[in-house]
């Protein structure tokens, strides 16, 4: 079942990024600090096991303001669930990687 | 830094990702190459703009870029895993029923290329006119026996009978040919009656004039011989032979297998009534007219005859349905043996009892009878044709020995293929079809009446545990079911998350 799917430390900061509204790889990897090798083949994973779901950006959005289409990722419903569960196995996860609320605040 | 220098390391960026998207799977190629470069855009335009252009700028940019290749090579071991996670076709109800498919095309195949098989599985070959009878002296007398002689056979012509209005006469006897054949063995010549042909129903295939100009006599050949001796040539109409004493001409080609008549003739060299010889011991296949059918005892006929020779003797009418029956009558009744015994050598229970209230879906219990009705039906295919192909196979006319093997192999390949199917059936995953794999015994022999023992067979999706006990008692007879539920997922899942 999804909710005892146990996360790297590593998986469950992506899924703390992208609740935290990074969206897009180079977010995420910026947000968490870890490299390109690592983030993208993690979310591959997390996509792949439906904990987050991805999505292309319209074309012409990107066109309009002249750069590439970008992927989005967000967290599905089980993967909230997952990220519920790794915040209790990794009470720092909320302090390294705060929500905008928290951050404002 | 200058502008052709920074063109040039945004050139050797994109091809260092182009190298990296070549080790992704081609499918997801285009894919990740986009997402690379979209964000290796976007992650340029993140810097500030005084740093925009800087060496920290493309340090980053090539570490980006190198990361890449561990994305690369990351998503190919993801695939690697799914790839071996995926289940197999081992075991699966498609490889089963391709098997099985695949030896019905065999035997199909065979029974094409096979000419006895061939000619015994379309009995439109050897069909005759109905209400056609052999004659034989004694009711018991094996029928492929000549037992009528010349005397006899123009006594009965003489005498009308009221149960038969047609009469023909042939005697079998080894006759050397010439000229016209290199290799001349002797041939099996059957000297018939002019009328023969006509009694049986005309199949002669190349007919020629058969009526006789003098002494020259009308010669039909049969197929084997036509093939073997002359190569199937359709010249031979008309050639004329020499067969023992007399001067014949080839008048046609009686077709493979036709009529299955007894001596098994190479050639049929008609000839007048008027030439018989009184001693000569022939066959006599007579029609019966409707009170002649009426009067018929199962496949016999009893015939009022006077023989000179020999008062005592019955003369008795053997039908040809016997022989011309055709090889799907003994298949029916071969696979009605087989059924009919199939409950003596295993259980016919599918083993449908299940622990747990949870069931399979109607859609995936109406699959799983349309396997089985769909493996029944392949088995009965198989058994039809590997039986033609096992007993007819040399088959050059009708052999009482055929039809036994074919009743004989077609009963033991329906009952034990039968057998098979039940027990491949029962250990089928009802859910996924999937033969249930990795046995493990349970419990001890010794403990039967305290605790069950027995063997516990897994699906390897993952969709149900099989408990087989291994001494049927009284609260626990036959084999059941146990459907896992979701919990049981993280046994069958691949690595985790991570």
């Amino acid at each position: 079942m999804a909710s005892e799917t146990k996360l790297s430390h590593t998986a469950a900061m992506i899924l703390q990024a992208i609740d935290t509204g990074c969206v897009y790889g180079f977010s995420i990897m910026e947000m968490t600090g870890l490299p390109s090798g690592t983030v993208y083949p993690a979310m591959r994973r997390l996509e792949r096991d439906e904990l987050i779901s991805s999505r292309w950006e319209r074309q012409s959005i990107a066109d309009a303001e002249q750069r590439p289409a970008r992927k989005y990722y967000k967290l599905t419903a089980a993967g909230r669930v997952t990220l519920e569960a790794s915040r209790k196995r990794y009470p720092l996860l909320a302090r390294m990687i705060p929500s905008p609320e928290a951050r404002s605040v | 830094m200058r502008p052709a220098l920074r063109s040039a390391l945004g050139g050797m960026n994109q091809s260092v990702l182009r190298c990296a998207a070549l080790l992704v799977p081609r499918d997801q190629r285009a894919d990740w190459r986009r997402e690379w470069s979209a964000e290796l855009w976007h992650m340029r335009r993140s810097s500030p703009p005084s740093e925009r252009f800087g060496w920290n700028a493309e340090r980053a940019a090539v570490a980006f870029c190198l990361g890449a290749f561990q994305d690369a090579l990351c998503v190919r071991g993801i695939r690697r895993q799914e790839r071996e996670l995926a289940p197999s076709r081992h075991g699966s109800a498609g490889e089963c029923l391709f098997w099985l498919a695949g030896l019905l095309a065999l035997s199909y195949i065979l029974a094409l290329v096979l000419p006895g098989v061939y000619v015994e599985s379309h009995p439109s070959h050897y069909q005759i006119n109905p209400g056609m009878i052999l004659l034989q002296r004694d009711l018991f007398t094996d029928s492929s026996a000549a037992t009528i002689t010349g005397q006899q056979f123009l006594d009965l012509k003489a005498s009308p009978q009221r149960g038969i209005d047609g009469l023909a006469f042939y005697l079998m006897t080894k006759e050397t040919v010439s000229p016209g054949v290199q290799v001349t063995p002797k041939w099996k010549v059957a000297h018939a009656s002019l009328n023969l042909f006509a009694l049986l129903g005309e199949r002669v295939i190349f007919s020629g004039a058969r009526e006789s100009h003098g002494n020259l006599r009308a010669l039909v050949i049969s197929d084997e011989l036509w093939s073997r001796e002359f190569g199937g040539s359709p010249k031979i109409v008309g050639r004329v032979v020499r067969v023992g004493r007399s001067v014949a001409r080839v008048a046609g080609v009686l077709p493979r297998g036709s009529w299955r008549l007894p001596g098994g003739a190479d050639a049929w060299l008609l000839q007048p009534d008027s030439e018989i010889s009184p001693s000569a011991v022939g066959y006599v296949v007579a029609h019966t007219t409707r009170y002649g059918q009426a009067e018929m005892y199962g496949d016999r006929l009893h015939i009022n005859a006077f023989v000179a020779d020999d008062p005592d003797a019955d003369l008795w009418g053997v039908s040809f349905e016997e022989r011309t029956r055709g090889p799907w009558t003994i298949f029916r009744f071969a696979v009605f043996l087989a059924f009919l015994a199939l409950p003596a050598i295993t259980s016919v229970s599918l083993g449908e009892s299940c622990f747990s209230s949870h069931r399979p879906s109607f859609i995936k219990n109406l699959s799983r009878w349309i396997f089985l009705s769909t493996k029944i039906a392949l088995l009965l295919s198989i058994t039809y044709f590997a039986s033609l192909d096992f007993s007819y196979w040399n088959a050059t006319g009708y052999s009482a020995l055929s039809e036994y093997a074919q009743l004989a192999s077609s009963f033991f390949i329906c009952l034990f293929g039968m057998r098979w199917i039940l027990l491949d059936q029962r250990e089928r995953c009802p859910v996924c079809l999937r033969r249930v794999t990795h046995p493990a015994q349970v419990g001890q022999a010794s403990r039967t009446f305290l605790a069950w023992n027995g063997t516990e067979l897994m699906c390897a999706s993952g969709h149900t545990l099989l408990h087989v006990p291994g001494l049927p008692t009284s609260w626990f007879g036959t084999q059941r079911w146990m459907y896992l539920d979701t919990s049981w997922k993280f046994l069958f899942a691949g690595t985790g998350v991570g």
